[in-house]
């Protein structure tokens, strides 16, 4: 009996194909039902979400159950099956597979954590569903152990790899807490958007939104849940903010150091941080030469990024050499001696709970 | 036994402070535990050091520099101790440590210098020891006061240059920095204020000189709270008068 993972995942295939072969949280139980039944497949976990839709699954002929399932999924998700190009894992690959999606590694953004619950949902859902046994019981118990361990012993989630996560960090080095921070946009876009709303997942609140288009303004500020404000009018509502993001499309800057020269006056020794994401750029440079107002430029935002991605890239043969010395100790040797009891997944309990990792 | 211990403190600060540029200059730094436990070690053996002492004069153990120094190096201990748990794990643990052994080693040369011996008070004025204790432990707040001055105004420039380092991400946020500040010199000025006042109550009146001086430092740090607070000028301000209001009371020191 040996393990197996056919997929696709953001690497391989665009959206356009993962958005067609992404399974339904709501039927993914019968969905599961229905793969057990496909031939020569024992035992099965479906991982799907946005950047990947992969099979798990133990059966004593991989590489004909896999030909069944590939067929299963092409018809099951009404597909050309010339479109869709599934890769396949064996044996010791598909448990190593399994190991670096639940590190992190194989993820879009480097070093995610969001992978790991859904690595640990897809389980469960599988485990209720009754399509697990023995193998896949073993193999997703050691890949918690594994994400933990390389989590807490690999620096892969160190650094910001996203203008968003880089401005919440800056503003969390001046600030602290981010509770009670205002927040002003000058120009709606979809990158102040995206800064705006890291900002405001960490406690920053009192979003203003002002736009040349006070429409669009209006818009934002309700995805936002904040007000929206008059371009003439933005100046007046500075002493009620701490964050300061500049997107506008003007050829010139909005933001004059005069104003906020001015304005640094009033705000009694509390620092201002300031988001230049235009280009050109909104915000004059000379504001970097007041005290207490801090500016950082889209160049500067995207290199701290860069530089994030960086060290976790470097990090990814530390990570690989963690989960290879793990596996040799614990290893997939365990998985093989699993001795086969006949038992098929419905001797599992569907109840037991997931040990916690 | 006494010096053993004082040896064995300035060791274990000092080894601290080599973990932490080697962690940090390696890209390991982790903020945790490990300057927290090193400082509260060499803590235990400064008690040692100022135990036997105090034990050896029958009196607060503040009679030579040697001890004054160590007595102001426990003070900064203790508000390092007093301080926040987010602001304590950070790197304010390897910005002490330095100043700790600098006190120590001072206090080891004054001691090679001056072999010790025991200064018992024909009686005992609880006063002068109150004004003695007090004003040290001012020094304490005022020393910490400085390390978060230095820690502050290199966050400042770390943001200022838009492209911060590793040392910007171990160091605790700008607005932090500020707020210990202002706590660490306003607690500064209230134990400074109980030691000048208790020099009034003293059984032998101070010396004109020492009392000056006292009443120097005092009005200085009085000077930059009040102007904080009242003109609220940028944090750097404060940092840098911090910085030099402390360099002043230490010049003081071999007055008093």
């Amino acid at each position: 009996m040996s393990i197996f993972c056919l997929g696709v995942n953001h690497k391989t295939s665009p959206l356009e194909i993962r958005e067609r072969l992404a399974f339904a949280e709501k039927t993914l139980p019968e969905s599961l039902r229905e793969i057990l039944e496909v031939e020569e497949i024992e035992e099965t976990v479906v991982l799907s979400t946005c950047n990947r839709v992969e099979v798990y699954g133990a059966s004593e002929f991989s590489e004909r159950a896999m030909d069944q399932l590939s067929s299963f999924l092409v018809g099951h998700f009404d597909v050309d099956g010339h479109e869709v190009d599934f890769y396949r894992h064996e044996s010791e690959a598909a448990a190593q597979h399994l190991f670096e999606v639940a590190s992190g590694l194989d993820s879009m953004v480097l070093g995610e954590t969001e992978i790991f619950g859904q690595v640990k949902k897809a389980y469960k859902t599988a485990l209720e569903a009754g399509v697990t046994g023995r193998r896949m019981n073993k193999l997703f118990q050691q890949s918690f152990s594994i994400g933990k361990l390389v989590r807490n012993n690999s620096k892969i989630q160190h650094g910001s790899t996203s203008i968003g996560s880089v401005a919440v960090d800056v503003a969390e080095k001046i600030f602290g807490d981010l509770k009670g921070c205002g927040v002003m946009i000058i120009g709606a876009g979809e990158m102040s958007r995206t800064t705006a709303q890291s900002l405001v997942s960490r406690g920053a609140s009192g979003i203003i939104v002002s736009n040349r288009s006070f429409d669009k303004a209006v818009e934002l500020a309700d995805t936002l849940k904040g007000r929206a404000m008059r371009f003439d009018d933005w100046e007046s509502a500075l002493s009620e903010v701490d964050i300061l993001i500049g997107s506008t499309a003007a050829p010139h800057p909005v933001i004059k150091a005069d104003a906020i020269e001015k304005h640094m006056k009033h705000r009694r020794g509390r620092p201002l941080f300031l988001i230049d994401i235009a280009v050109p750029r909104d915000i004059e440079e000379e504001i970097r030469g007041i005290n207490n107002a801090f500016l950082f430029n889209i160049d500067q935002l995207t290199q701290i990024a860069k530089d994030g991605q960086e060290r976790r890239q470097e990090q990814i043969i530390f990570c690989r050499k963690l989960i290879a010395e793990h596996l040799e100790e614990k290893g997939i040797g365990a998985l093989k001696s699993i001795p086969d009891n006949g038992k098929g997944p419905r001797s599992i309990d569907p109840n037991r709970p997931i040990t916690n990792p | 036994m006494d010096l053993i211990f004082l040896i064995l403190s300035t060791l274990v600060f000092l080894g601290g402070f080599v973990f932490s540029v080697t962690t940090l200059r390696s890209g390991k730094y982790h903020p945790g535990y490990t300057n927290l436990i090193l400082i509260g070690v060499g803590f235990l053996f400064q008690c040692g050091f100022l135990y036997l002492r105090g034990q050896l004069h029958g009196r607060c153990p503040i009679t030579d520099g040697a001890e004054v120094l160590v007595f102001i190096a426990w003070s900064l201990a203790i508000m390092y101790f007093g301080l926040g748990r987010a602001f304590r794990l950070s790197l304010v643990g390897a910005f002490t440590e330095p100043i700790l052994v600098i006190l120590h080693l001072a206090a080891l040369i004054l001691n090679l210098a001056n072999p010790v011996v025991a200064r018992p008070l024909d009686s005992m004025d609880p006063w002068l020891e109150m004004h003695a204790a007090m004003s040290l432990l001012a020094y304490g707040a005022f020393a910490l006061a400085a390390i978060s001055g230095v820690m502050f105004l290199i966050q400042n420039r770390q943001l200022k240059s838009g492209s911060p380092g590793k040392l910007s991400f171990n160091l605790p946020p700008i607005q932090y920095l500020t707020d210990a500040l202002v706590r660490l010199v306003g607690i500064g000025l209230l134990l400074l204020t109980i030691g000048v006042v208790s020099a009034f109550f003293m059984d032998k009146a101070p010396s004109r000189l020492h009392l000056s001086v006292s009443g120097g430092v005092w009005f200085l740090y009085l000077a930059v709270l009040s102007y904080h607070l009242i003109k609220r000028p940028p944090a750097k301000w404060l940092s840098i008068a911090s910085l030099i209001a402390f360099a002043f009371a230490l010049l003081t020191l071999s007055v008093i």
